[in-house]
């Protein structure tokens, strides 16, 4: 609701997210899993007081908007939130701004190193075995060929680092022909 | 502004001890400490030491199928390990670890039928043992459920006040998905029923233990330097 009379105004604050998902996970169902999260936890009122809002969401980087006096409300909506249509995600707050020029400013990365690459690379070593599902810098996600050998977590793919499975090489995971 | 966390590394959980430790750098923890029922099994262990700017600390969930051998599991693993933690899933559980002075952490379950007592927290207070909160069930139940358990919560949280003891908050993280920032980790305490001082004290009181737990004690008031 626009309010006339400028100081009357609401007090908005920004907040740079980063999702982490084990799939693609589009806007629309991020903003209404986000927003049943809202509800769920602090109901139809609380939601109304807070309002938010998605302004922008590319890649794995987001931006919302809500009210100054509800940072920490919306810092727990975002971490309440575990999976969007059976896909384990997991919502960082980055950072809080006041203007979305200074929130994008001081909390998106500069260089975009965020793309995911998919290659049908194997594993094959004494404790753990499968195909490489995705390599983001070290960091590896890996589909096992057992797929009951980690327990407790519901999650698709096993992740791991690039020292798991060669031994130390920053530049190399582990299969022949390396990263 | 030093943080831990507790986790469970593969294959008790599903990610490798370094990406935990990668995950938890990059949220703004000091350190990680790996509670495994089995942690002579943890994956590459010293792949998570190569990780720089994180301490990756190796602890214990201690389990027994009964009292009498719960307490001798303690006692055996207390010398090996800094940081013993106890999930409590029985009455017979809670009573032996809250007793117990050799254990640091017991995470009490928030059960409505099932709340902190008196007795437990008052034998907790005496042999310093940090009471729990699991904070994974605000992420993973919804509705009724999740009610319920923010209920048995705040009434676990009175005694816990009432009788001083050191509250500790974690997420449980299996994997690295579940790891929250310490920011959001207090956010969602302060949901809970936590006040924003209590929450950051919480979320630092395992690294004091961790710290504690090493030093070198020749006797009562007496360390080894």
């Amino acid at each position: 609701m626009r309010s006339r009379l400028p100081v009357l105004r609401n007090r908005r604050r920004y907040m740079i997210f980063e999702l982490q998902a084990e799939g693609e996970i589009s806007p629309k169902d991020l903003m209404s899993e986000i927003l049943s999260s809202q509800y769920s936890l602090f109901g139809d009122e609380g939601a109304a007081k807070n309002r938010l809002k998605m302004i922008a969401f590319h890649g794995s980087f987001g931006l919302i908007r809500f009210s100054h006096i509800h940072v920490p409300q919306t810092r727990a909506t975002l971490a309440a939130v575990h999976s969007i249509h059976g896909i384990r995600v997991a919502i960082h707050s980055k950072g809080v701004s006041g203007t979305i020029k200074s929130a994008t400013e001081k909390y998106l990365p500069r260089l975009s190193k965020i793309c995911a690459e998919s290659d049908g690379r194997r594993i094959e070593l004494k404790d753990v075995s499968g195909c490489i599902i995705r390599t983001h810098g070290v960091k590896v996600d890996l589909c096992p060929d057992d797929r009951n050998k980690s327990t407790g977590s519901d999650t698709q793919y096993l992740g791991l680092t690039s020292f798991d499975l060669s031994g130390g090489h920053e530049d190399a995971d582990g299969t022949a022909d390396g990263l | 502004m030093s943080f831990y966390e507790c986790v469970n590394a593969f294959p008790e959980g599903g990610a490798s001890a370094s990406r935990m430790a990668l995950t938890a750098k990059a949220l703004g923890y000091q350190g990680i400490i790996i509670c495994n029922c089995e942690p002579g099994r943890i994956f590459m262990p010293q792949a998570a030491g190569m990780i720089k700017g994180i301490e990756v600390a190796v602890g214990v969930e201690v389990t027994a199928p009964g009292s009498k051998a719960l307490k001798s599991r303690i006692s055996a693993l207390r010398a090996r390990y800094p940081f013993l933690v106890v999930r409590a899933a029985t009455e017979e559980t809670i009573r032996v670890a809250s007793e117990d002075p050799n254990v640091d952490l017991l995470m009490h379950p928030c059960e409505v039928r099932r709340p902190l007592g008196i007795a437990t927290a008052r034998a907790a207070k005496l042999n310093q043992v940090s009471i729990g909160f699991d904070l994974s069930p605000l992420v993973h139940l919804r509705g009724r459920a999740r009610s319920r358990w923010l209920e048995a919560l705040r009434r676990n949280l009175q005694l816990v006040r009432k009788f001083e003891l050191h509250p500790v908050i974690t997420a449980s993280a299996r994997t690295h998905l579940d790891l929250r920032s310490p920011r959001d980790l207090a956010a969602m305490a302060e949901v809970a029923g936590f006040e924003p001082d209590e929450a950051e004290e919480a979320l630092r009181w395992p690294g004091m233990l961790l710290a504690l737990n090493r030093r070198n004690w020749v006797g009562p008031g007496v360390e080894l330097l």
